[in-house]
């Protein structure tokens, strides 16, 4: 087998026809397995990618460069009313690229859920458990040691020791990380085990031809087939078309977007699963607060996470659950999530090396009444959708409960003061004051909420009335057609869902093997 | 092949309203881009090079700028480093469409005729004194519409990017960047074809680590 090619706009200078078995569009989790699995058979396969192809040379651990290059819109997606900011990748290696390397199994109970509920008879722990190895393995999986955690993180341990809360160390997919704290940058040493550092070289090397700075806009179809994927070049300098066009003629299409630009592409090519697609996405939605403490915390410095706590994961009937974790805060994403005056913000970030900050994780999409995020088109944009999440009276009741339980948290592990993300920050100097919380409004736009993991969108399910591919990921009216990526889960994980993407991916190209012989 | 429609009986006129684009609505009901009151903006210096914002839009940016960028000792100011134009770059940066949106935003937040709506005022905002500005910035973040607060969202990141992306305002912040003698600029890349791919952290050999500058 000859090694593939690596392409970028700069070798994409006059329109280009490929013929291939596979088409894979998108190069993150999902995406790269797949193609990886397919090329090992032997497939000859073309990947397209949107962003860059962006390499250490190039990870000068800045934000200002990473956020341009190496996010979707700048960094700054979010939902139509900005109440939700959206962080994802858009690079090669996608998410994985500049995820802060948490590696969990999917949870045994979503996977139940996703079998009572949605009918997914093909997946389970025991089906999924062999590729996990496989990919804990590759990737070097291993639990962070306890003394390697950052004092960022220690506050955490510390406070949910304090408290008697369950408390783990999380498991890092890094090769000889140097701890520096620059996952979200890019790692400059490929310490990380990314996509764009192992699994897509590995596929490039067994025949895989990848394509960067090429957007897929439209998928050709005729009946029940997929006749060819059509791509426009970008110049990433302007992040406008070049006008030099891509077509990918391929006997399998595999749509790996991720869960906001997957949904995209199929709305663009009018394979709208009688409205479904871009339905019930789930944003893990994050509130976070701020703490002083009067040590240093450094929450620049360091592997960015490496303690978790599920001891809200399940909170009854009717609630929604969440898990903790800590971000990373350098100060460009420490400004630009704070809340608050200027004055506020400089005061602040004055003292940056003393703020921790902790986040609450929330699973959405197992209470009945949720229908979670919609993503539809925006009128003339390319790469911006409408995007509009449907927040229900559980989500706030949750949100406060979950912040008021981070300022214990905080409390607990020494901290001098502690702040809400509201737009006007509830500010406390004691955990007597947490009742403040009580008094602030919990609404859109009140308040900060993030998300860093976007799923659902283009759900599996047996029925295909109430899902878009089937329990293989083969969108339910198409014979050659098949979605691998986040947007494919019915549900929220409650765990950071990079390894159960790559589970998947890796079990789902087994099928799509088959499909095509 | 058929052409994308929203599925039947899709609810709510509220998509409707937001496809007008995020502010549109808000626009519409305000009388657009017409001046109620028709004060010239403040005289900003117009620097050279902008990509996106005309005057009048520039010199509202320019005083949002100085508002979330309040002179403080130890923070180099906005204008020394350019903070503005920075924002002006960002704008730049995003799709054409919200372009426009941003755009129309900075001229509704100068419009006196919604600041005199919401607020009895009859200056533009790039007119008012830093106070009154800093009162204009409140009422938008605390409003009872939605939209409003949308909007000091969107231009409050826009402000707080151009100046906190600069690695100038650093040493303020205690951050000391990044460490030396990690990142090589001369790392090679690898795009496969005949080229050897570099042994590294990310193949497969478990050997020494890779070598370290």
């Amino acid at each position: 087998m000859t090694a593939g090619r690596i392409f970028t706009h700069e070798d994409l200078t006059k329109d280009l026809t490929v013929e291939c078995d596979v088409c894979v569009i998108g190069s993150g989790a999902g995406g790269a397995w797949t193609a990886h699995e397919l090329v090992k058979q032997g497939k000859r396969v073309v990947m397209l990618e949107e962003g860059g192809y962006h390499t250490r040379r190039e990870f000068d651990m800045t934000e200002a460069r990473a956020f341009t290059n190496l996010y979707q819109e700048l960094g700054d997606r979010g939902t139509d009313d900005l109440a939700i900011t959206i962080l994802q990748g858009r690079s090669v290696g996608g998410g994985t690229t500049v995820n802060w390397c948490s590696s969990f199994r999917t949870p045994d109970r979503i996977i139940q859920t996703w079998r009572d509920r949605f009918g997914i008879d093909t997946l389970s722990t025991e089906i999924l458990t062999p590729h996990w190895e496989a990919i804990e393995k590759r990737l070097h999986v291993a639990q962070w040691p306890l003394e390697m955690i950052n004092a960022n993180n220690k506050v955490l341990w510390d406070g949910l020791g304090k408290l008697g809360y369950e408390r783990s160390l999380i498991r890092r997919n890094v090769n000889n990380c140097l701890n520096l704290g620059y996952c979200g940058m890019g790692c400059p040493v490929d310490a990380k085990q990314s996509m764009l550092a192992t699994i897509l070289p590995d596929a490039v090397e067994k025949g895989l031809d990848l394509y960067a700075n090429c957007s897929a806009r439209q998928l050709e179809w005729s009946g029940r087939r997929v006749t060819a994927v059509k791509a426009e070049v970008i110049d990433p300098a302007k992040n406008r078309f070049t006008g030099v066009r891509v077509t990918v003629k391929p006997k399998l299409t595999v749509v790996s977007g991720g869960a906001i630009n997957s949904p995209g592409l199929l709305l663009r090519s009018g394979l709208d699963g009688e409205g479904r697609v871009g339905t019930r996405t789930w944003l893990h939605p994050v509130v976070a607060m701020l703490a002083e403490f009067p040590f240093e915390v450094k929450a620049f410095s360091g592997a960015p996470q490496s303690v978790s706590s599920h001891h809200f994961i399940d909170r009854g009937p009717g609630e929604v659950g969440f898990f903790l974790e800590v971000p990373p805060l350098h100060p460009l994403l420490a400004a630009t999530a704070s809340t608050g005056t200027g004055a506020l913000v400089q005061d602040m970030l004055g003292k940056l090396p003393f703020i921790n900050s902790m986040l609450a994780i929330h699973v959405d999409g197992l209470l009945p009444e949720e229908t979670g995020a919609t993503v539809r088109l925006k009128d003339g944009a390319n790469f911006k959708y409408s995007i509009t999440y449907d927040f229900k009276k559980a989500h706030w009741d949750a949100f406060r409960f979950a912040c008021k339980e981070m300022a214990k948290l905080q409390f607990a592990a020494g901290a001098k003061r502690v702040a809400s993300l509201h737009l006007d920050p509830v500010v406390m100097e004691k955990p007597e004051e947490l009742d403040k919380l009580d008094a602030a409004r919990f609404e859109p736009v009140r308040m900060r909420v993030l998300t860093a993991h976007q799923m659902g969108g283009c759900a599996m399910g047996k029925d295909p009335r109430t899902s878009v591919v089937d329990p293989h990921l083969k969108f339910h009216t198409m014979d050659n057609l098949f979605v691998v990526d986040g947007s494919v889960l019915p549900t929220s994980l409650g765990v950071n869902p990079q390894e159960t993407i790559y589970g998947i991916a890796r079990w789902a190209a087994q099928g799509i093997a088959t499909a095509l012989a | 092949m058929k052409m994308y429609l929203p599925p039947r009986g899709a609810p709510d006129t509220r998509r409707g309203f937001l496809k007008k684009g995020l502010f549109g609505g808000l626009l519409l009901a305000l009388g657009g881009g017409g001046y109620l009151f028709t004060r010239r903006s403040a005289p900003v210096p117009m620097p050279g090079g902008l990509k996106v914002l005309n005057a009048a839009e520039y010199a509202v940016m320019w005083a949002i700028v100085q508002r979330f960028v309040p002179a403080r000792e130890g923070f180099p100011p906005p204008d020394s480093i350019g903070t503005a134009v920075a924002a002006d770059g960002i704008i730049a940066m995003l799709e054409e469409v919200t372009q426009g949106e941003i755009k129309q935003l900075l001229m509704l937040f100068e419009n006196a005729l919604p600041n005199f709506l919401f607020g009895l005022r009859t200056e533009p905002f790039s007119q008012l004194d830093p106070a009154e500005q800093d009162q204009v910035l409140a009422e938008w973040r605390d409003s009872r519409l939605t939209l409003r607060r949308t909007g000091y969202r969107a231009l409050r990141g826009i402000a707080i990017a151009a100046y906190y992306g600069n690695q100038a305002t650093w040493s303020a912040v205690g951050y000391p960047g990044p460490l030396p003698g990690i990142h090589d600029p001369n790392a090679p890349v690898w795009k496969g074809g005949e080229q050897p791919r570099p042994v590294g952290n990310g193949t497969m050999l478990e050997s020494a680590p890779m070598e370290q500058p």
